[in-house]
């Protein structure tokens, strides 16, 4: 897993790159805690390139939202794929985020 | 209902026979009463007509010695008149001689035919009787009285021999009713030369026949040749109206004509005159020789019938009175009969009764076969025939978190009281082993439920299995009930461990046994009202009989109709002795040949999860899985290896986790096993999905997830592992 993290201004965005699998998601959560810590602007999770995601990671992603909620900030998860769609409709993930 | 008819007709035809009873009664008691009457009336009539006769012929007897001494008086005196017609002046003294020596002769007279003597062409002397006892002579030839125009002078001149004449009063001699018997006398020569009378008073006639008193109401008639009344109960008609002139008057005229004319013309007999329309007279009448008179007694039929009548108007009464307790009697017996009826209407009412309690204990058991319609890994199928209408055996079962959960009960005793605990251990049932998977547990706690409110000694021998439908593996659990049978490869008893039935003792511990099912294994469950079903000899069905059967086939809903066909065909007509009961399960899960087994083992390291990603590919690729499948069917794996990962063994410990995936062309079975610590992930609470962010927790999607995805999922702890079931129907 490929986590590239750029941030321009007040938008951060954040690739992920493979698998989110629950081991890929201890070393993911490690790289968002930056981002958690400072939750006030926007973060964009770009999708496009993550193939799977697993309920670890779904964990990563609702504490980034939790964060941003209390802080003020907005997160947007952008361009994932059909089957992770389905993934995130099951789990209610669609209704918690802004999905572009 | 058969039984109810029966009785109704029975009732009716009961009813019937009273009715008939009481008319046949009525009709045998009227026609006996009847027939009595009659011939009590005709008897009656007879006596009457009896004494009638005898008093009229001692009375005519009575009136005829009078005659005689009359008649006799004046024969005796023929000769000496004879005699003396030569010698006139002596004719009265045998007048005198006459009268002296006849006290019923009143007076006599000698009358000369006229012409007889040249000398006295009237000739009469009359000797009559005085008030003092003494005689008078006096003579008839009086150119006034002109004797030889008198009737007593010329009949006897006519006739040429004795004659009586017609009663007369006696203006002369007091008013006296008189009759005079008059004879020709001829002389030596053969001439007629004078008539001699006697003239015999009648009043002791009006004595004797006004006595005749056959009946306190019956009264005497005597009436002369010409039918003039003599003497009768009406002074003023005696001697005043003849017979005749009466009938005129008399109701029943013609009748009385009739009598009129029979005793007129001399007859004995009897006619009846009916002198209203209720009453009638019966009148007895014959003649008095040689007077031309005919005598009658008129008895009134009250006097001859009074008595029957009295008599039988008693009889009547009596008769109805015992109609009436007849009736009485018969209206009670059809009381009872009512009472009957209304006993039966009870037991009706309580039937219906006891129809209500067994629907309402059919609604609690399934019923609908097959069961599962929508799968094919299981057939079942069962049934209760209630001995009664009503009773304590039960079945029962469902299919929870891919488990079949059943049992199957018999409870002691039958009827009503079985039927309520039947009620309860099946809800029982139903309420334990909603948190229960295992049947041992379950057994237990309704033991523990049942023993303490179980005040009337009941108890239930009871069987709970519950059936990985996935693995086939079978738990179960016994209490006191029938062993059932297992149809491997060939059909035995499950070796069972008996225990004691529910609500026997509390704090009983269970014993729970195992086996595992293959494809096409069959269980029969059944109460011993099938083995011990008798048939009229009292012989039991028994195990043999029932093991034949079910070696037939495997088939749930066949093997069914064909036990009640083998168990109805030996009990026959025999009434049946206990429920009846049968539960039978087929597995038919098909881990058949075609499917394939693929294995992974990881170790408890999290870096392993990868490894599931190149597993689920291979069968992707190996079954064609779409991509898609193929992600979600990855995620619910790794979603359930990471709990065992993270959750099943102790940190920093080695373990395994054993994963199966069975494949076939319907479905996709992941089995996860660990030997690690027990732990049931179905039983986590389901997420909220519905939830907001800031209320929504970060953890428990995982199981969710892994329910979302497959078709079902079930947990097993067994030879102390955990045993994960998944399965995604393709």
């Amino acid at each position: 897993m490929e986590v590239n993290i750029n941030k321009e201004d007040s938008v951060t965005t954040v690739r992920l790159i493979g698998r989110l699998d629950t081991p890929a998601s201890q070393e993911v959560a490690q790289s968002f805690e930056p981002l958690m810590s400072d939750a006030t602007g926007t973060i964009v999770l770009d999708c496009s390139e993550m193939s799977y995601i697993s309920s670890s990671g779904l964990r990563i992603f609702l504490s980034l939202r939790k964060a941003a909620a209390s802080q003020g900030g907005k997160v947007i998860v952008k361009s994932i794929s059909n089957d992770i769609r389905q993934v995130f409709m099951m789990t209610g993930f669609l209704n918690l985020f802004e999905i572009q | 209902m058969e039984k109810s008819d029966n009785i109704k007709a029975l009732a009716r035809k009961f009813a019937g026979t009273g009715l008939l009873l009481i008319v046949v009664a009525a009709v045998t008691l009227e026609a006996t009463s009847l027939i009595q009457y009659f011939s009590s009336q005709r008897m009656l009539k007879e006596e009457a007509s009896l004494r009638a006769e005898s008093e009229l012929r001692s009375t005519r007897n009575q009136i005829m010695d009078i005659v005689d001494q009359a008649e006799s008086a004046v024969h005796n005196s023929i000769w000496i008149t004879r005699w003396c017609l030569d010698y006139p002046d002596s004719l009265a003294v045998v007048a005198r001689r006459i009268v002296e020596e006849n006290p019923s002769v009143m007076g006599s007279t000698i009358a000369l035919v006229p012409g007889y003597n040249k000398n006295l062409p009237l000739f009469a002397p009359y000797v009559c009787r005085t008030a003092d006892g003494g005689t008078e002579l006096k003579t008839l030839a009086t150119e006034e009285y002109n004797y030889p125009a008198q009737e007593w002078f010329t009949e006897p001149l006519n006739y040429g021999f004795g004659y009586w004449s017609e009663p007369y009063i006696d203006e002369g001699g007091g008013e006296v009713l008189m009759t005079t018997y008059s004879v020709p006398v001829t002389d030596d020569q053969g001439r007629i030369a004078a008539v001699l009378t006697a003239d015999i008073s009648l009043d002791w006639l009006t004595d004797l026949v006004g006595s005749l008193r056959v009946y306190p109401d019956a009264f005497s008639v005597l009436i002369s040749r010409e039918g003039k009344i003599m003497v009768s109960p009406v002074a003023e008609l005696n001697m005043h109206q003849s017979i005749r002139d009466y009938s005129k008057g008399a109701k029943d005229t013609s009748n009385f004509n009739l009598l009129a004319d029979e005793m007129l013309s001399g007859k004995t007999g009897n006619v009846a005159l009916r002198q209203s329309r209720r009453e009638r007279m019966f009148v007895f009448y014959a003649p008095v020789e040689r007077t031309g008179w005919s005598m009658a007694i008129a008895i009134p039929d009250s006097e001859i019938y009074g008595e029957i009548r009295r008599m039988s108007m008693l009889v009547t009464i009596l008769m109805l009175i015992g109609l009436g307790m007849l009736i009485l009697i018969l209206r009670s017996a059809a009381r009872n009969q009512r009472k009957v009826v209304s006993l039966k209407e009870k037991k009706d009412r309580m039937e219906n009764e006891l129809l209500i309690g067994h629907n309402i204990q059919m609604s609690m058991i399934p019923k609908t076969f097959p069961p599962f319609p929508e799968r094919k890994d299981i057939d079942m199928s069962a049934s209760i025939v209630p001995a009664k209408e009503v009773g304590g055996d039960l079945y029962d079962f469902y299919i929870r978190d891919e488990k079949l959960f059943f049992c199957i009960g018999d409870v002691s005793g039958k009827g009503v009281p079985a039927s309520l605990v039947m009620a309860v251990t099946r809800s029982l049932f139903r309420s334990v082993s909603a948190h229960e998977k295992s049947p041992q547990r379950i057994v237990t706690l309704m033991n523990e439920s049942m023993t303490d409110m179980n005040e009337n000694e009941m108890f239930v021998t009871f069987f709970c299995g519950v059936l990985d439908m996935a693995s086939g593996h079978l738990r179960y659990c016994n209490a006191g009930h029938n062993p059932p049978l297992i149809y491997t490869d060939k059909i035995q008893f499950l070796p069972t461990k008996p225990n004691l039935p529910l609500g026997i003792m509390p704090g009983m511990s269970f014993v729970e046994q195992e086996t595992d099912l293959r494809y096409d294994d069959a269980l029969y469950l059944y109460t011993d009202g099938l083995t011990e079903a008798e048939n009229l000899s009292h012989e039991q069905f028994g195990e043999d009989r029932m093991m034949d059967v079910l070696r037939m086939r495997r088939n749930a809903q066949d093997n069914l109709e064909a036990m009640q066909k083998a168990v109805a065909d030996f009990v026959g007509d025999a009434d049946p002795s206990d429920d009846l009961t049968m539960l039978f399960i087929h597995y038919l899960n098909n881990m058949q040949p075609d499917e394939t087994e693929r294995h992974l083992i990881l170790h408890n390291d999290i870096q392993q999860i990868p490894q599931l990603a190149e597993f689920i590919e291979t069968i992707a690729d190996e079954t064609n899985l779409d991509q898609g499948l193929a992600m979600s069917l990855n995620l619910a794996l790794e979603e359930a290896v990471t709990n065992v990962i993270l959750y099943a063994y102790p940190e920093g410990s080695d373990g395994l986790v054993d994963i199966e995936a069975i494949v076939s062309k319907e479905k996709l079975k992941f089995v996860i096993s660990d030997s690690g610590k027990e732990f049931d992930p179905t039983a986590a609470p389901e997420a909220d999905v519905t939830l907001g962010v800031e209320d929504r927790p970060i953890g428990g999607l995982g199981i969710y997830l892994v329910r979302k995805i497959m078709d079902s999922v079930s947990y097993e702890r067994t030879d102390g592992k955990n045993v994960l079931s998944m399965i995604k129907k393709l």
